[in-house]
């Protein structure tokens, strides 16, 4: 006899808190080079900045909504106010941090992580970066790690070189949008040869209704050097429609290993239209792992461009779509050389009428001799008034490449319970283990204290039903 | 060139349903746009002006006497019985998920066709030997749209060989095929289709099939010719425990690109699908390969399994897989699996090593590799010459 698996969706009353709004600036709604050049004097931004801006936006104006994917038709770009500053200006310490704010991140743990001795938090709330701090021994490696909008005037050079190269605004109507009115978001930059042994994290958080949030991460390894950052999003829950349209630039210098991590955790309303792209170069290490769990609709999907010889990608992700949610989200690879070597390995989960959509793309260009890749989808189907789809795509111009792709979908299997039962482990515990297990391969590449937040995001209560 | 007048012209002398159908397929191809083919690289392709064709191409009938085999062309008196079959196609639930070509490619078949067989295996007869259809084109007859019909009643075991060939080497051929299928419950129905086109000519072929209760189909498809091949092949596991099955091999080389799009398409409880595709690619030759499988809300302990299995023989190929997976229902159990990449060189140096050179021990592979699938060709003739046609072009 078949049964049923009932799980639990995520308790999200601690993250659903949100405060009262005091703004010092908030700009009219709709977009207008009026309103680009008033954000762009706002920020006291170099006129180089504010073209770009400006030709994002023109950018913009030219595009369509993707006809492809999540149904986007509900946004309404022009009820999403631009930008937002909260009112609170740049703190280094945290006593100075309102405590308002405050409330809300240690509801969320970050001052117990910093005590954790992590390396820096760079909090962003609504659109500006509120919480800014950095261990003495890194900033004496030569390590920077600050907030966007101040990395523009103090390394002006460095930014102007890498920002919006990966990502640029021609790419789709969201990297547009954000190039015209992006804020806030964190720079980092490691030295040739430098390890950050700690985490580099920060969090980021939307508190404003109908606030978009176009927060900007930049960060370069040059030679050598080793980081992990780790992006932690969560939000309130509002009624108006939230757009979440950041970008993630990593530069991957020669023998550098990064490793970026994602929580995404948006309240149900959102929606979460992120780009993140990665460039490695000889010998480098792209390590990306991915956790979505929130938002309305999420299209997602990281993409690791392997430029230099012997380079290498991992992906790990998994994603969990509960009740009302449609989570578009995958990795994207390009073998542009040759001994490039790649390794995706995503599970998804859907339950409750979730739409759990992963959307692959695996390229070898004609360079990519000797390239290997390999890419392995599980999904999970908790019920079946949920929908759980895979379309990975392969383009492959060269032979000479070793190529691997497997993907499944099912539900807990009878005879994985059975077999646990049958060790004297309880009908429900032996369920629990199983997704527990399922979520394994992503949990164990997290940082500890993001594995415990993972499981009580993941909060999975088991009641078995009989029949 | 493709007007109401030269529908007029097909259905004189034809009968009465069969026109109405061609006609109001001609309204339904007159209002829609040209289909471009984006991932193969096929724009705005021209279909060459009509020709009809004049060959005969029911090859063998001997033992197949109960056989009900007729052509769609001629002036039918079983119409009634051909539309009624053709109806199921139409019903919502079937045409949703099957849409071949495209409506414009099937439209024109629909309206235009100038070949095409209506068989029929009767309930409970077990056919030993295959029935063969032998589509030959030649310079007199180069254009071919063929309209295929094909039931297997219930408890009936069927096996249709379709070849499509070509003579002569210089001349530019066209076919736009459609070949639906309905396999009544516990029937069973083998269909083997080879393409062998040169590399003039340009292929479409689109193929549909019903399968109901305990039936199953199983598709043999040998690509191996043409310019540009695009097919399409749609299964639909409409009732408990049906079964379908997509053997297929593709074999592209010189400037050769093949689109080969399968689907499964699971409606009924326990539905049981495979498809597994083993291919060659050589010179400058693309390809597009797509499986789908498809779970639909309600197809409970369905399972379907996918595999494709690429050999690239040389640096200039381009392979494009998208294996996709769809699934509205937990109690199932879907995979698929792609492997893409060169001979196993560890394999190859142990074959040198017994005394052979690399061409002789990379064509063994390939056989090899194709072997499982070719064993399933009922025609010994047939399957000797595809082999040959495979050898002689791994070694040129």
């Amino acid at each position: 006899m078949s049964e049923k698996t009932q799980v639990e969706d995520i308790d999200r009353s601690l993250h659903d808190t949100k405060n009262e709004n005091k703004y010092r600036y908030k700009s009219e709604k709709g977009l207008t080079p009026e309103v680009i050049k008033d954000i762009s004097r706002e920020k006291d931004e170099p006129q180089w900045m504010t073209d770009f801006r400006l030709k994002s936006l023109e950018i913009y104006q030219q595009k369509e909504i993707p006809d492809w994917g999540a149904d986007l038709s509900d946004l309404n770009l022009d009820e999403i106010i631009a930008y937002i500053r909260p009112d609170a200006d740049l703190q280094s310490d945290w006593d100075e941090v309102p405590e308002e704010i405050k409330n809300t991140f240690d509801s969320l743990g970050i001052p117990e992580a910093e005590k954790k001795s992590l390396a820096g938090v760079g909090a962003q709330y609504d659109s500006e970066v509120v919480y800014h701090n950095l261990k003495e021994e890194l900033v004496e490696q030569g390590v920077i790690y600050m907030d966007m909008e101040n990395a523009i005037k103090e390394y002006e050079d460095v930014v102007k070189e890498h920002f919006m190269q990966l990502i640029t605004p021609n790419d789709h109507k969201f990297s547009a949008l954000h190039g015209a009115v992006w804020s806030g978001g964190s720079f980092v930059y490691v030295p040739a040869g430098v390890k950050v042994d700690i985490p580099l994290q920060s969090y980021f958080r939307f508190n404003a209704p109908g606030a978009g949030q176009f927060e900007h991460t930049l960060i370069i390894l040059e030679e050598g050097a080793e980081a992990h950052f780790i992006e932690g999003c969560s939000a309130p829950q509002y009624s108006i429609n939230n757009l979440h349209a950041g970008a993630v630039e990593l530069f991957v210098g020669e023998n550098a290993s990064l490793r970026y991590s994602t929580i995404e955790n948006w309240s149900r309303n959102m929606y979460n239209l992120n780009t993140k792209r990665a460039l490695v170069e000889e010998d480098g290490v792209i390590e990306w792992v991915s956790g979505s769990f929130g938002s309305k609709v999420s299209m997602l999907y990281p993409m690791s461009i392997l430029k230099g010889k012997g380079a290498r990608a991992e992906f790990t992700g998994v994603t969990f779509a509960a009740e009302g949610q449609y989570l578009d989200t995958g990795a994207q690879v390009i073998h542009a050389a040759p001994h490039t070597t790649s390794t995706v390995n995503t599970r998804s989960i859907a339950k409750g009428g979730g739409k759990a959509y992963y959307r692959g793309l695996l390229k070898a260009t004609e360079n990519a001799h000797h390239a290997k890749a390999t890419v392995s989808c599980e999904s999970l189907m908790l019920d079946n008034d949920s929908v759980s789809d895979t379309l990975p795509i392969m383009k492959l111009e060269t032979d000479d490449i070793d190529i691997g792709h497997e993907a499944k979908v099912g539900r807990i299997s009878e005879e994985s319970i059975y077999y646990l039962m049958s060790r004297g482990i309880d009908e429900e515990e032996a369920k629990a283990m199983i997704v527990r297990g399922f979520v394994e391969p992503i949990a164990k590449e997290l940082p500890l204290e993001y594995a415990v937040e993972l499981n009580n995001l993941i909060s999975l209560e088991l009641e078995g039903t009989i029949g | 060139m493709y007007t109401k007048k030269l529908v007029d012209n097909l259905t004189t002398g034809q009968s009465k349903l069969l026109s109405q159908k061609r006609k109001n397929s001609f309204n339904q191809y007159s209002n829609l746009a040209e289909k471009n083919f984006k991932r193969i690289g096929l724009f705005d392709y021209q279909t060459p002006e009509y020709r009809a064709y004049n060959k005969e191409y029911i090859k063998n009938k001997k033992g197949l006497d109960e056989l009900i085999i007729t052509k769609m062309t001629d002036n039918l008196n079983n119409e009634a019985e051909i539309m009624a079959y053709l109806d199921k196609f139409t019903e919502p639930l079937v045409e949703k998920g099957n849409k071949g070509l495209g409506a414009k490619y099937t439209s024109m078949v629909d309206a235009f066709y100038n070949t095409g067989l209506f068989i029929k295996a009767p309930a409970g007869k077990e056919f030993k030997v295959p029935v063969e259809i032998f589509y030959l084109l030649e310079k007199d007859n180069p254009f071919l749209i063929d309209n295929n019909l094909i039931v297997a009643e219930e408890g009936s075991k069927l096996t249709v060989v379709i070849d499509y060939e070509m003579e002569v080497e210089d001349f530019e051929a066209f076919h736009n095929g459609l070949t639906r299928v309905i396999v009544e419950a516990n029937a069973v129905l083998n269909i083997i289709k080879v393409q062998r086109f040169n590399d003039q000519s340009v292929n479409f072929d689109s193929n549909f099939s019903i399968i109901s209760n305990q039936g199953e189909v199983n598709w043999i498809p040998i690509e191996l010719g043409a310019k540009t091949s695009i097919t399409n092949n749609e299964n639909l596991l409409a009732e408990d425990g049906s079964k379908a099955n997509i053997s297929s091999v593709y074999f592209a080389d010189g400037e050769r690109k093949m689109d080969l799009a399968y689907k499964m398409n699971h409606q009924g409880r326990h539905s049981f699908s495979e498809i597994e595709t083993k291919g060659v690619l050589k010179d400058r030759a693309k390809k597009v390969f797509r499986g789908d499988l498809y779970f639909q809300k309600g197809s409970s302990q369905a399972s379907g399994a996918e595999s494709e299995e690429v050999l690239m023989l040389d640096k200039t190929v381009v392979s494009d897989s998208i294996p996709a997976l769809f699934s509205e229902e937990d109690n199932v159990e879907g995979e698929h699996a792609v492997s893409a990449g060169q001979i196993d060189q560890n394999r190859l140096f142990y074959l040198m090593s017994r005394g052979m050179n690399e061409a002789e021990a990379k064509r063994m592979m390939i056989e090899a590799a194709f072997n499982p699938i070719f064993d399933k060709i009922p025609l010994n003739e047939l399957k000797g010459s595809v082999i040959n046609d495979i050898k002689t072009r791994i070694r040129e």
